[in-house]
């Protein structure tokens, strides 16, 4: 559509603004996250969640915020400077890296589609691969630079994990990619209609949600921070703020990765036809899709960490090269030898 | 244990304050990587000297201390202390009085063995475990609290009898909720087989045979389930466990899996008794008639004389050693509690094996460091 | 086995060690044991009359008499006998043989004993204070004369 002529100097602003409005919302949903595990986790276990700070103890997160900016803030003596005050970067910019590229749902203006993503990328799911894995160097630092033992054994088993997971996810991410015939995200998710790719690789969305809930440190797999064991793992050192700040990367991870999860595997926005060609259902139906879908994941990863006791790091190394990188071996032969069958 | 560390080994405390540990102790380990080369207990952060306080306080304050000694299991730690006295002033108490005593003690033991097995699932990361072991303790503590007044520390047996008799009602009460319990433990036991990540923290791990555990002078369940079938209540029956009708649960494999299961097999055999004696219960006193001191009597000398009495703790096999000289308060009371040999054989059992499984093997054995260090 | 049997066969077997043997009831016995002894008697009760559950090590001060007691409890996990072995010691110099290469369990008792009334027991493995603080070594703080809070729980209180 035609752009008018005093805009144009306003971009600038206008994406600031747009920008500084997304972390906002990003914030808040992960505000969100954190109420829904914490009203989810006490239904699974038979008592009530947060119940007297606002109605539902929605305004919980709220208190906890206030309480986390109020706090001292402490550094071990002998802890390094530079790594300790620098790790939160890492791990909040690794974050808001992955965001630019995630579209977190679509517009349909007469028939026409425009995903809402701060960026289009040729290789966007390539380069969201790539970014989540700055967020190991913050863990590392902390880890390191805390100067404690407790800390130090969650990075040993940091390392071994990280080590294992990330090939299967790599792999189940480029097999949908090879099916589908292009690594942007925005055409995985809106080329699969209402085939949805679960349906077509569902070897692949479960290998690749295990080796997701391994990635973002989740239980079955938090064994960096088991709190049974190593008091609190690699954040022992953090408190106040810092903590607040690698808490909230850590659900923002969790909210971006069940939007991976929609997008590549079940269906992103895609909508039937009618309601695509419908003015006013064009505009909101596929981002409610979209967020229902991601709300859906976000509850069964929440809900399998209270299901599940905890692995031992060995049994975790052993479940990841011996067992899940062989399927994502044969799923992406399988997604090869599909690619080739719809192609033709 | 400090010198001579190699290049990739060190030191670790899981120190006094950790939220793994049922209680303050101390375990130092050199780590090899994750595994464990040496470890070490160190206990002493919660003694209160109880020993010392019972020789200076009469027989009936004592027992208000005796709770104390582990407030989980206080009504066990008073029919020690009880039947200590007793078999000095050589009474026994009438029959109504030993039901209502069984009946407590089965519902202490019920309860205990519901926080154990929380706690375990709680250390393997399994919180909703805790949780929901948890509220099933809230109902027994509400029925044991009908009858003594008091959740924890209650001060309710005296040298001869009970304090106070059942409140009318109580039978119609407990059976609602050992019936609910006994559904309650197949649910817990169909998720622990059910589950295939708790069978591979379990299975195996901590492994005892029956000579190592022998030796190293366990008992209770972590004894039990390695296939010895020593149990007090069958060995060296009080009360009147003589009369009531339950069988010994052992497992053979030793594992932390065999020692969950055998806890489990022991809350069931516990419901039957408590159903048996309810059923059985007589009318009658609960303190004897024509014994020397009332039930209220601050004051009373215990003649000359010494005794070991043992009972059959949750944990495991209580004694106490009681030395009298014929004055009002005991010259020496010596208490023999199950966790100490628990904990001591600690270091042995965690040699080689993961900084993870210490808190599993530590888990199932139960321990409870208030009682230890005394 | 019966008490009267066991009774039997330990005074048989150590005469000058053991004396004044009495079975109290039909499971409990006592036997007062010669302190140069009481390793062997030991070993002798795990071996031959299977007495191999060692329930507890304490300690008994008998103020009036100049003495101090080491009070065994060994009782078995096949039959319901349970024998209280005593050892009288002299109260300035209390010296015993340890029985942990008997029992393995008897380490953390005799730790405590020896913390709590001062008697050593020689060729312990690693005899220092178990549950109280290295600074009150030295204080025996179970014995009868101990004078107690405030001048002598801790040292060095602030």
């Amino acid at each position: 559509m035609d752009i008018p002529e005093f805009i144009i100097p306003l971009i600038p602003w206008i994406r600031g603004i747009v920008g500084l409005s997304l972390v906002g919302v990003i914030f808040l949903g992960a505000m969100g996250a954190v109420w829904l595990e914490r009203k989810l986790s006490a239904d699974i276990q038979c008592r009530m969640g947060p119940c007297r700070v606002g109605k539902y103890g929605l305004l919980q997160l709220v208190a906890d915020a206030i309480k986390l900016f109020t706090k001292e803030d402490l550094k071990p003596r002998n802890a390094d400077s530079l790594l300790f005050n620098s790790a939160n970067i890492f791990m909040i910019g690794s974050v808001f890296l992955m965001l630019v590229a995630i579209p977190v749902g679509a517009v349909f203006i007469n028939g026409v589609e425009y995903p809402l993503a701060v960026t289009q990328m040729d290789i966007s799911v390539l380069y969201i691969e790539a970014v989540s894995a700055l967020s190991i160097f913050g863990i590392f630092m902390i880890a390191y630079g805390s100067n404690n033992k407790y800390s130090l054994l969650g990075a040993f088993r940091n390392f071994a994990r990280m080590v294992g997971y990330e090939v299967p996810l790599g792999l189940t991410v480029v097999s949908v990619a090879i099916m589908t015939g292009s690594l942007s995200i925005v055409e995985i998710s809106s080329s699969q209609g209402m085939l949805w790719n679960i349906f077509l690789q569902p070897l692949g969305c479960f290998v690749f949600f295990v080796a997701l809930m391994a990635d973002m440190g989740r239980l079955p797999f938090d064994q960096n921070e088991s709190e049974e064991e190593l008091v609190a793992g690699w954040i022992t050192e953090y408190g106040g703020m810092r903590f607040g700040l690698a808490f909230f990367a850590e659900y923002i991870h969790m909210i971006l990765g069940s939007f991976l999860v929609a997008l590549l595997f079940l269906g992103g926005w895609n909508v039937p036809g009618f309601v695509a060609n419908n003015s006013v259902l064009g505009l909101i139906a596929p981002t409610v899709f979209l967020l229902i879908k991601v709300v859906f994941v976000l509850m069964v990863i929440i809900g399998l960490r209270w299901a599940v006791p905890r692995f031992r790091i060995d049994q975790v190394v052993d479940l990841s090269w011996k067992k899940l990188l062989p399927l994502a071996l044969l799923n992406l032969v399988w997604a090869v030898g599909l690619g080739l069958y719809l192609g033709a | 244990m400090e010198e001579m560390l190699e290049p990739n080994e060190m030191i670790i405390h899981l120190g006094p304050q950790h939220p793994m540990q049922p209680g303050p102790f101390r375990l130092n380990l050199k780590l090899k990587g994750e595994t464990v080369m040496d470890a070490e207990v160190e206990l002493g952060y919660i003694h209160k000297g109880i020993e010392k306080i019972l020789e200076n306080k009469t027989y009936l304050q004592g027992i208000t201390i005796v709770d104390r000694i582990c407030y989980l299991v206080a009504l066990t730690n008073e029919e020690c202390y009880v039947g200590c006295v007793e078999k000095l002033l050589d009474i026994e108490p009438p029959e109504r009085a030993q039901y209502i005593r069984v009946i407590l003690e089965e519902l202490t033991r019920l309860q205990s063995h519901l926080l154990g097995t929380g706690e375990f699932g709680g250390f393997i990361g399994f919180v909703s475990m805790l949780m929901y072991t948890i509220k099933e303790r809230e109902d027994l503590l509400s029925l044991i609290d009908m009858v003594t007044g008091a959740r924890i520390t209650h001060s309710f047996l005296r040298f001869g009898g009970v304090r106070d008799d059942l409140p009318p009602g109580f039978k119609e009460k407990t059976l609602p909720v050992l019936n609910n319990l006994k559904k309650v433990i197949n649910d817990f036991e169909e998720m622990f087989h059910s589950d295939r990540v708790y069978k591979e923290r379990t299975v195996g791990v901590g492994v005892l045979t029956a000579d190592v555990a022998k030796s190293l002078g366990v008992s209770g369940p972590a004894l039990r389930a390695t296939g010895v079938p020593f149990d007090i209540r069958k060995n060296e029956p009080y009360l009147v466990y003589n009369d009531l009708d339950f069988k010994v649960c052992t497992e053979t494999a030793g594992d932390c899996f065999a020692r969950v299961q055998v806890r489990l097999n022991e809350m069931r055999e516990s419901i039957y008794i408590i159903e048996q004696c309810l059923d059985q219960i007589p009318n009658g006193p609960i303190f004897p008639e024509n014994s020397l001191y009332g039930r209220r009597t601050p004051v009373m000398r215990v003649p000359a004389g010494e005794v070991f009495h043992r009972v059959e703790d949750p944990r495991g096999e209580m004694g106490m050693y009681m030395v009298s000289d014929g004055s009002d308060k005991p010259y020496r009371v010596k208490v023999r509690g199950p966790v100490y040999p628990t904990l001591q054989a600690l270091p042995p059992l965690i040699k080689g094996t993961t900084v993870a499984d210490i808190a599993a093997i530590s888990g199932s054995m139960d321990g409870c460091t208030s009682e230890a260090d005394r | 086995m019966d008490v009267t049997e066991i009774l039997k066969s330990l005074t048989g077997t150590f005469p000058e060690a053991i004396s004044e043997a009495t079975a109290k009831s039909e499971i409990r016995a006592r036997a007062y044991v010669d302190k140069e002894k009481v390793k062997e008697v030991c070993q002798y009760l795990k071996d031959s009359l299977q007495f191999d559950h060692l329930c507890s090590v304490c300690g008994v001060d008998y103020i009036e008499w100049n003495e101090l007691e080491v009070v065994y409890h060994i009782a078995s996990y096949n039959h319901p006998v349970v024998l209280m072995l005593k050892a009288r010691l002299p109260r300035d110099n209390p010296e015993i043989e340890s029985v942990v290469p008997v029992y393995w369990n008897a380490n953390w008792y005799e730790r405590e004993t020896y913390e709590f009334y001062g008697i050593k027991f020689k060729n312990h493995p690693n005899l220092k204070p178990l549950v109280l603080p290295e600074d009150m070594l030295g204080e025996w703080p179970l014995r009868k004369d101990y004078e107690g809070f405030p001048n002598k729980t801790a040292r060095n209180l602030v």
